[in-house]
């Protein structure tokens, strides 16, 4: 139990370590882009709009608007500032959307990023995970073989294409589910049925698009890692012993192909947080993908650090649970930096 | 085992769908009551603000300036609504400058109320002032602080304005193009501490319509009639209640989406599109309503896409090389490959939408005509009237589409003329200045082979992208090692601006003008030598291509002492000498027109404005949009 | 050269048993001959408009043309040549990284490993489509041979993690002991006793690697930020959207290259399937 412990605190101390280096490279790397200063970008939006700003007006402004946001001085005086305002929980102002504060514009997507992927994710995993191991233990099965071909044949249809032909399927031909967005239009959040059924009909087309992108995966790993389980000793052993077959499947097989399909899975929810562009495109669905790539076009630091932040947080977690998991599913792994 | 699952699953899945079967856009509002507008600006990312002044508001078209804030004056890019481009809408009359054009007083116009109320008087365009003046972060804030000295009411309804030094072209400010500085609600705005900090929200204005309710994700915003719309600013000008009971303003970044929605008749007005969905909508749609009934269908709005070159640049800064540029360029290829032929050229530096060709290229052509340049010692006469009738006869055979027989007719649809495709005469240009040719492949007069990048926009304006690459591969034909590099929009305006990229030239724009008005004053005072900043250091406006000319200078400097409403003919001569200058010098290429593909569906709505009715200008994210409620009118189908 | 005897001779008797190999094979085979066409074409890969607009497949054009006046066909080819090179340039880079990390990593233990898995979680926890994004915004110009390397790492990470584990497990194997304590080398070790384990890890984590670069340079091709007028998978979706292809009714434009994508990964992944079969001699004799 000690070298446990002792393991599990070395792992969070390096999981600390790696949030930190991310987020100092997630600070530095935006301010690398040369010229694009937020101030700037402001003006310069408003002058693509067709907004009319005189010569002078434009340097004034500028002047103005860096002072509003804060970023005189060196590049290590703000990163200075910076971490003493996280450390206080504050994000700080978005710069694009200002002075909105970025915490609130990541508290509006977020709960819809992770609603949906958080679901589409276990729901693939599932599917596959369980669909793979039928297909590498039952080599034979003509369904499996089809479901094989299946699988890897959708992988490469690009995802935009998928989810555009899955709207025009159901959308617009079938007219069975929404044409988009989040739930219907002129409807206000609250906990009534209508509300509820609403979310759930508008996000059927976007799940299903995600889970049939990522059940393909799954289940050819899981397929793989079968297969190569059953050249292990203990199988044939468990074979020779005339044990049930769907014994053999539960516990011999399944479980000991599940460590890197669970460490997948724990990575995989980690990466949620960094949303799904096109799903967002396609379906007019709310969440992060868009708010991120926004925010790096409009040169928002703030905004890309607090996005970044969760999921670099959120994945570094991923990793420290699988690390400390592990150990206590696969006893062939030790605790001395083991696992995947 | 799980074979049953799977398939027990399905039926599931199935009935559960079905159950759901039914669809309906708004709950308890028929359709026939809303008009559903495409806000371009896609999703909003900060929804709550409406705070314009204060900044920080990502998209400015979610209605908020179409139905609700409105300003002084506008003027309107086609014709007006009472076929006079200028609009008197807060104001009762143009405004008044003194002789030396340092005081000017503007007289309001009166019985217009706030939506929720208030009565709108002088109080609210000082406070309005004084407020921007005090703030130079806010959008307008720095110009006040640099032009007005004093802003007072001489009784409710007259403001003065008290100008640093002259200025007879201070009214702009709140002259919308495609918007202005929009009037704050004093009662409102007066309460709040932080004025940048606060959301105003909800948005308080002088428009027909009351923001009803919006989605907290930023994709759809909804406008209701207001009750008492007849004191509006619409309602007491022109009397006339607008025919949408509602209107909704939605985000839609998927082309394919908007086309699919407009024929399931659940999309009104699209704002753009691609040309090949345009027209398929407009074949398999009866009921479809666009610019021009049939080719070119889309609407020539007042921006002018060049190839700008930053004349800081080695071989940028030879006026040869870049008339050599132009003479490589075959316009009918390029009209065809970016938007299936319907693309407005423009030989000169002005726009060909609105009214200009009346005021510019009526007058300019036989100076066109003429107009030679020498190439060692013969001389040549680039331009071509001949160009609209070639794009005509090619878009007909390349793509079918039904093209007028009339050239004048063909005139007015797609531009006037262009540069002549004469690549033996750019050789020779280019020979003269030192340039090589081994090989096929140009080499500059320092040895170095010819490289050029065009940089372009990206996924969001296709007709661009495609425009670059149809170019790209003129000039390789010619010789020049050129290829494209497609960025999003804003790092194209940001490098631009710097001008740092070596071997690039930027394919964007800098021309913008009003359309309703000859005046070129918008972009043409940033090419003032005064305002001049080098590679490296950000343009102040729209001078990207670092211009330096004399001549320029001294059209500037008169037209900064015409008056902006007496002396229209004086401004339309100083802007065809403007137009001479620029001819002869070629500082940007100018190609064609941003032309938009605004597509409305006549299913449940009539009255949109077309070319045989310009009343307005239907791209909908525009301000003067406004005016087009009070003609859209409900067909009555259910 | 004397390993390449047996690599032929097990070729050949894959392809005499095992159909699945032999469909790959030749299905690959198809496809690199393809994409070698693309010497012989009449057309230069980036010129356009030189044939008439969206015609449907045709005897003159095999595959039909595109709405850019492209032969659709002679584009694919080089399409497929330019992603093929693409995403075994960044499979290649990124294997490599990936084997000597891991098997480093879970064989040496200590502290070595513990900065290479630092190293490795670094990598993992940054968020790869903003990061692209933002390198393409700080070097402006994005070379497709640049995106590879960029690529390959980002994609060794995950794959590393994976063979150190197994890595891991192998070490504390009866075999790793025994041969330890006889005096083995560690590196011949290492490749005759270990890389039959890792290697089935390895090839199939190599598809993956192929589907997931294609996919990145897809969705970078569809907000358009790879080099557009150089045909490429990527880039042919990219123009196929952008001119609306499946609104306009010009499915070939889109059909052809999907369908030249998913023969290329069921092929791959049978030609790995049955590989990873064969090594693993269990498996050839009994199938459950």
């Amino acid at each position: 139990m000690r070298a446990f412990f002792k393991y599990a605190v070395t792992r969070f101390l390096i999981c600390l370590l790696v949030i930190f280096i991310g987020v100092t490279i997630t600070f530095v790397i935006p301010r690398l882009i040369p010229g694009a200063n937020p101030a700037e970008v402001v003006i310069r939006r408003l002058q693509m709009a067709g907004t009319y700003l005189p010569p002078e007006s434009v340097e004034k402004m500028k002047e103005a608007l860096l002072k509003l946001y804060g970023l005189e001085g060196s590049l290590f005086q703000q990163y200075l500032r910076f971490w003493k305002e996280f450390l206080r929980g504050n994000l700080g102002p978005s710069f694009a959307s200002f002075p909105t504060p970025v915490i609130k514009l990541i508290a509006t997507s977020l709960p819809w990023t992770v609603g949906l992927l958080a679901l589409t994710t276990v729901v693939s995993w599932l599917s596959g995970t369980i669909l793979g191991g039928i297909a590498g233990f039952r080599k034979r099965g003509l369904f499996m073989k089809i479901l094989e071909i299946f699988a890897n044949a959708v992988r490469p249809i690009p995802y935009y294409i998928l989810a555009l032909l899955l709207l025009i399927l159901f959308a617009y031909v079938l007219r069975l589910l929404p044409t988009g967005g989040a739930y219907q239009i002129g409807l206000s959040p609250s906990l009534s049925w209508k509300y509820i059924s609403s979310v759930i009909k508008h996000g059927l087309l976007p799940a299903l698009s995600l889970i049939i992108l990522g059940i393909g995966g799954w289940f050819l790993n899981m397929r793989n890692l079968v297969s190569a389980v059953l050249q292990e000793d203990f199988v044939d052993f468990a074979f020779l012993m005339k044990l049930d077959e769907s014994v053999i499947f539960r516990f011999y097989t399944m479980k000991a192909a599940l460590p890197p399909q669970l460490t997948g899975l724990a990575l995989q929810l980690g990466m949620i947080f960094n949303g799904t562009i096109i799903t967002e495109i396609v379906f007019n669905y709310p969440g992060l993908g868009t708010l991120i790539y926004t925010a790096i076009m409009q040169s928002d630091y703030n905004l890309v650090m607090g996005v970044t932040l969760f999921s670099i947080v959120a994945v570094a977690f991923a990793t420290f649970l699988i690390d400390i998991s592990l150990p206590l599913i696969d006893p062939r792994v030790q605790y001395s930096g083991s696992s995947v | 085992m799980s074979r049953v699952r799977v398939f027990l699953t399905a039926v599931l899945v199935l009935a559960a769908l079905l159950v759901f079967a039914q669809q309906e856009v708004l709950p308890g509002i028929a359709r026939n009551e809303v008009l559903i507008i495409e806000d371009p600006s896609g999703r909003s990312t900060n929804p709550g603000r409406f705070n314009l002044w204060g900044g920080g508001v990502s998209s400015w078209s979610t209605g908020l300036q179409q139905l609700c804030l409105g300003t002084l004056w506008y003027i309107d890019p086609d014709e007006g609504i009472e076929g006079e481009p200028w609009i008197n809408l807060l104001a009762a009359e143009p405004p008044i400058y003194n002789d030396d054009y340092t005081k000017m007083t503007v007289r309001l116009r009166k019985g217009i109320y706030w939506s929720d109320g208030v009565p709108f008087t002088a109080d609210d365009v000082v406070f309005t002032v004084e407020t921007l003046k005090a703030h130079p972060e806010m959008t307008w804030g720095a110009y006040m602080q640099v032009n007005v000295e004093k802003v007072y009411k001489t009784d409710d309804y007259t403001v003065v304005f008290e100008l640093k030094k002259p200025n007879g072209r201070f009214h702009t400010i709140f002259t919308v193009r495609w918007a202005a500085c929009y009037i704050m609600p004093k009662h409102i705005f007066e309460k709040v501490d932080d004025v940048v900090a606060f959301d105003f929200n909800p948005p308080v204005g002088t428009g027909p319509y009351v923001l009803k309710s919006y989605d907290p994700n930023g994709y759809w915003f909804l406008w209701e009639l207001r009750s008492d719309w007849e004191r509006s600013d619409l309602g007491v000008v022109y009397g006339v209640k607008p025919g949408a009971k509602y209107v909704l303003y939605k985000g839609i970044a998927s082309p394919e989406k908007k086309v699919m929605d407009q024929m399931a008749h659940e999309l009104d007005i699209i704002h753009d599109l691609p040309p090949e969905s345009a027209i398929a909508l407009y074949k398999s749609n009866p009921y479809c309503v666009t610019w021009f009934d049939g080719w070119p269908w889309a609407h020539p709005d007042p921006t002018l896409p060049s190839i700008i070159m930053n004349h800081e640049q080695y071989p940028y800064n030879m006026k040869e090389v870049r008339w050599a540029l132009t003479l490589a360029i075959d316009i009918v290829q390029v009209a065809l490959q970016a938007y299936n032929g319907c693309a407005t050229i423009s030989p000169i530096h002005i726009p060909p939408t609105g009214l200009y060709p009346k005021w510019y290229f009526d007058k300019i052509e036989p100076w066109l005509k003429e107009f030679t340049i020498k190439v060692g010692n013969k001389e040549f006469k680039p331009y071509d009237p001949e160009i609209p009738v070639k794009i005509a006869n090619a878009v007909k055979y390349a793509f079918g589409y039904d093209v007028p027989q009339d050239p004048n007719e063909i005139k007015k649809m797609v531009g006037y003329g262009w540069w002549k495709y004469a690549p033996d005469v750019a050789e020779e240009l280019l020979k003269s200045v030192g340039f090589t040719k081994k090989g096929g492949k140009w080499y500059r007069p320092d040895g170095k082979p010819w490289k050029i990048h065009i940089l372009c926009e990206a996924a969001t304006r296709s007709v661009m992208t495609r425009a670059a690459v149809a170019i790209a591969e003129q000039w390789r034909k010619f010789g020049i090692d050129a290829d494209i590099e497609a960025v999003e929009p804003s790092m194209l305006w940001q490098r631009m601006n710097y001008g740092q990229d070596p071997d690039t030239v930027y394919w964007a724009w800098c021309i913008e003008t009003w359309g309703g008005h000859p005046d070129l004053f918008w972009f043409l005072e940033s090419w003032h030598s005064e305002y001049y900043r080098p590679t490296g250091q950000t343009v102040v406006a729209k001078n990207p291509m670092r211009y330096k000319s004399e001549k320029i200078d001294k059209v500037i400097e008169d037209l900064r002492k015409t008056d902006f409403f007496k002396e229209i003919d004086k401004i339309i001569e100083l802007g065809l000498e403007y137009v001479k200058v620029c001819v002869e010098d070629m500082p940007i290429i100018p190609v064609f027109s941003y032309n938009v593909f605004t597509v409305c569906d006549g299913y449940y709505w009539t009255g949109y404005p077309t070319a045989k009715n310009p009343y307005t200008n239907p791209v909908p994210n525009w301000g003067n949009t406004r005016f087009m409620f009070i003609k859209i009118q409900p067909t009555g189908r259910k | 050269m004397g390993f390449l005897h047996p690599v032929f001779s097990a070729i050949r008797r894959l392809f005499k048993y095992d159909p699945r190999f032999r469909f790959a094979f030749i299905a690959i085979a198809c496809l690199v001959v393809f994409a070698f066409l693309s010497i012989f074409s009449p057309y230069d890969p980036r010129s356009s408009y030189y044939a008439p607009i969206s015609q449907p497949p045709s005897l003159k054009h095999i595959f039909g043309t595109n709405g850019r006046g492209q032969d659709l066909f002679w584009l694919l080819t080089f399409a497929m040549k330019n992603s093929l090179i693409f995403s075994l340039e960044v499979a290649l880079l990124s294997r490599i990284i990936a084997i000597v990390v891991g098997i480093t990593a879970g064989y040496k233990r200590g502290i070595l490993d513990q900065i290479l898995v630092l190293l490795c979680d670094s990598f993992i926890i940054l968020p790869l489509f903003p990061l692209l994004v933002f390198l393409k915004l700080i070097m402006r110009q994005m070379s497709f041979s640049t995106l590879a390397i960029v690529l390959a790492l980002f994609g060794w990470p995950w794959d590393a993690r994976l063979i150190r584990s197994q890595v891991l497990s192998l070490r504390e194997r009866v075999f790793t002991y025994s041969a330890i304590f006889s005096g083995r080398s560690l590196l011949s070790m290492i490749f005759s006793d270990y890389l039959p384990h890792i290697l089935p890890i390895t090839l199939a984590t190599t598809v993956n690697n192929m589907l997931w670069s294609l996919g990145f340079e897809i969705t970078l091709s569809i907000l358009g930020l790879t080099p557009l007028d150089i045909p490429s998978m990527g880039t042919v979706t990219y123009w196929a959207i952008q001119q609306q292809a499946m609104v306009m009714g010009t499915w070939w434009w889109l059909a052809f290259p999907i369908g030249l994508l998913v023969l290329l990964f069921v092929a791959l992944y049978f030609l790995f399937v049955s590989i990873t079969d064969y090594i693993n001699p269990k498996a050839r004799i009994i199938s459950r």
